[in-house]
């Protein structure tokens, strides 16, 4: 009875095996690290400048122009950053500056210059908008993996198409995302958002990516949310990876003094 | 609604041709600027966005605004209004390698004083002589303390006039002419600024508003007879900051007199009698919000023994706030003030208008609620003051549309009440405005 059994079992787990053997060589959580890697942590540190144009339903348009400094703690881990807008002439001067970490809630300090003060900001909502931008500030320093579950859900010839769910579906607008993951480079070209009804709201897509340093990067990014067609369009130029930014430059000296050298 | 949008649009751009005019000189060298700087950088939009333009070293922007402001109740002050402004700021900055100069002016058309005025809110040179030290020198705004419109350590000059009248939060931080040394060391930041010529604050003269007289048990508006005597007197202030395990200390040091001139001379007029103060502040993120603690001792040196009562006797004050994000674009800020007057019983017992005496322990505590919508485009923020022990308030609503990158509208009000006359801002009462501005940057 046993053997019969026991070879039943076996019957069924060697089936089940074939059947996955196509993902099973593939482990999920490696293919999220290392696409984690690629978008957020290349190299130990980098500078670049950015541009975003943000546009509404109705075809108005803003736009934001700013420097980004970031220096990596530890892969994977907690990362400096300092955000140097120049553009519009509003918000020039001002700076933002956050210590991203991967087990607390992150440090953000705020300067305006016109006040001349520094202000220490609550952590806030991640998934709000970055600066009037169609990208969330998660979209922009990286959602945290631990925060969903993700099962592999195809392989082609190009990517690794995956679908996240939320471990706490409080915390956000979608009841699951699918991401595809090229496979040579890791990033994320396409990421999108589905509602409890299967109906997709938003959609990140990769427009451009150019190998600098090394480091595969995407240049070029759009997000768009669905139910009224509005945008937000995010360009990169003058990406330097391993630049060697020192640590003491993430300080609120750099809010008040922006470290010129590091920001040509 | 667009259409009104797109004629509001229209004025300021007939302002906009008047102010090129008057900026020709400045525009000659934004000529020569290179084409990325000058040029409106929304059409150069492209797939592709790959060449870094050398970058200039000169920076150069500007606003026009308009503001106006109605007082809501009958005031004793000359005008109906505390704000009828029309307003061109020209923002220049220039980046060395070894220096930065920045400059920043305002001309104005004040239609409450009827006169035309520049201010020239900020001019200096800012450079670093040494690795840990940076240095500015001129013309400049200084703000440090924890508080949220609620001042102890930063004895900084204010400006209460735009405050209460509506003006952008900007303009509640006056400039003044100082040095500030900032030197970083290991562990601590050291800052010191040194104000050469006594930078008081704007003060209420009832030029714009009107406040109490407790001789005439009523209130005035004496405007160009308000006559206070000045001070030439220098002053000091000091931060020494640094951060523990996340939480960020500083102490406060402070040389100088009174910012408002709330002593009285020997001849009967107003003026600022000398105080220094000392304090501390605490700072820390807790439980997905940020806590805060400070205090300041208010040494008032020329009545030290609190019974002469043209002086204002020595405080302690304490503060402890509380800030969280509370829903989604939702940020409420919680604040409670404690104001201790020493030397009470002498004051109480020397003082002739007893009946109208602050308490001991004054008290004052305020909510801020901010919340951002249409993708931060509009913003609705309310901030409340309210006083158990005066038992009056004030509360400032305001709402700010951004229409787009050059264009905004704001509104709100200044809206004082309270039991009696005589108190902080029950005396404000007829002072109670409603304010509309729009601005245009470019």
């Amino acid at each position: 009875m046993i053997k019969i059994f026991g070879k039943a079992l076996l019957i069924i787990a060697s089936y089940s095996w074939i059947m996955s053997s196509a993902n099973a060589s593939v482990d999920v959580q490696d293919i999220i690290n290392k696409s984690n890697l690629a978008s957020y942590y290349a190299g130990d540190d980098g500078s670049a400048q950015a541009r975003m144009i943000i546009v509404d339903a109705k075809g108005n348009k803003q736009m934001r122009q700013f420097t980004i400094l970031r220096k990596d703690q530890e892969d994977l881990g907690n990362q400096d950053m300092l955000v140097f807008f120049s553009r519009p002439t509003d918000v020039q001067g001002t700076v933002f500056r956050v210590t991203k970490k991967v087990k607390a809630d992150d440090d953000r300090w705020l300067y305006l210059p016109a006040l001349d003060l520094v202000k220490r900001i609550s952590a806030g909502d991640k998934r709000t908008s970055f600066v009037g931008a169609h990208f969330y500030y998660e979209d922009v320093s990286g959602r945290n993996p631990a925060e969903d579950n993700f099962t592999l859900i195809s392989i082609d010839d190009d990517s690794y198409l995956i679908k996240a769910e939320p471990k706490d579906s409080s915390t956000v607008e979608y009841a699951y995302y699918q991401l595809a993951i090229d496979k040579e480079t890791y990033l994320p070209m396409q990421a999108k958002y589905f509602d409890a009804q299967n109906k997709l709201i938003r959609e990140m897509q990769v427009l451009s990516v150019k190998v600098i340093d090394g480091f595969p990067t995407v240049l070029h990014a759009k997000m768009t949310q669905l139910h009224d067609g509005s945008y937000t369009e995010m360009q990169f130029r003058n990406v330097k990876y391993n630049v060697g930014l020192p640590d003491s430059i993430f300080s609120e000296r750099s809010l008040r003094t922006p470290p010129k050298a590091w920001l040509k | 609604m667009v259409k009104i949008v797109k004629s509001i649009a229209l004025i300021p751009s007939v302002l906009l041709t008047c102010f090129w005019l008057t900026t020709a000189n400045s525009y000659e060298q934004a000529e020569q600027l290179p084409q990325e700087q000058a040029s409106n950088w929304d059409d150069e939009w492209a797939d592709d966005w790959q060449d870094v333009p050398k970058k200039s070293p000169w920076q150069i922007s500007h606003f026009i605004e308009m503001a106006y402001g109605h007082f809501i109740q009958n005031n004793v002050v000359e005008s109906t209004s505390a704000l009828k402004e029309v307003r061109g700021r020209i923002n220049i900055d220039y980046s060395h390698e070894l220096f930065e100069l920045g400059a920043k002016g305002d001309f104005l058309y004040d239609g409450v004083l009827k006169k035309a005025i520049f201010q020239t809110r900020e001019f200096n040179i800012a450079f670093s002589p040494l690795n840990n030290l940076d240095v500015k020198l001129g013309r400049q705004v200084l703000t440090w303390g924890t508080g949220d419109y609620v001042f102890l350590n930063d004895l900084f000059s204010k400006d209460w006039q735009s405050f209460f009248s509506g003006r952008d939060d900007e303009y509640l931080k006056a400039a003044s002419d100082s040095i500030r040394l900032t030197s970083y060391w290991e562990k601590f930041t050291l800052d010191l600024a040194w104000t050469p010529e006594f930078s008081p604050d704007h003060y209420l003269t009832g030029e714009r508003f009107s406040f109490y007289s407790p001789l005439l048990k009523d209130n005035v508006a004496p405007a160009e007879y308000f006559f206070v005597d000045q001070t030439k007197d220098a002053q000091f202030s000091a931060r020494l900051a640094t951060t523990i395990q996340g939480v960020e200390y500083a102490l406060y040091g402070y040389k100088g007199a009174w910012t408002t001139p709330i002593g009285v001379n020997s001849q009967g007029i107003p003026y600022f009698p000398k105080m220094n103060a000392w304090g501390a502040s605490a700072l820390t993120p807790i439980s997905h919000g940020i806590f805060k603690f400070e205090f300041s001792y208010y040494n008032s040196i020329e009545d030290k023994q609190g019974n002469n009562p043209i002086i204002p006797n020595s405080q302690i004050r304490a503060l402890i706030g509380y800030e969280q994000e509370i829903a989604k674009n939702l940020s409420l800020g919680l604040q409670y003030y404690i104001e201790k007057t020493q030397q009470y019983e002498a004051f109480t017992e020397s003082n002739v208008f007893a009946d109208e005496q602050v308490d001991e322990f004054r008290q004052l505590s305020t909510m801020r609620l901010r919340y951002s919508t249409l993708q931060q485009k509009l913003i609705y923020s309310l901030f409340v003051f309210y006083s158990p022990t005066d038992q009056d308030s004030y509360l400032k609503p305001s709402i700010n549309f951004r229409y787009d990158d050059n264009l905004s509208f704001s509104a709100g009000a200044n809206i004082f009440s309270g039991d009696k006359d005589y108190s902080f801002f029950g005396q404000h009462q007829e002072n109670s405005n409603v304010w509309f501005r729009v601005r245009f940057s470019f």
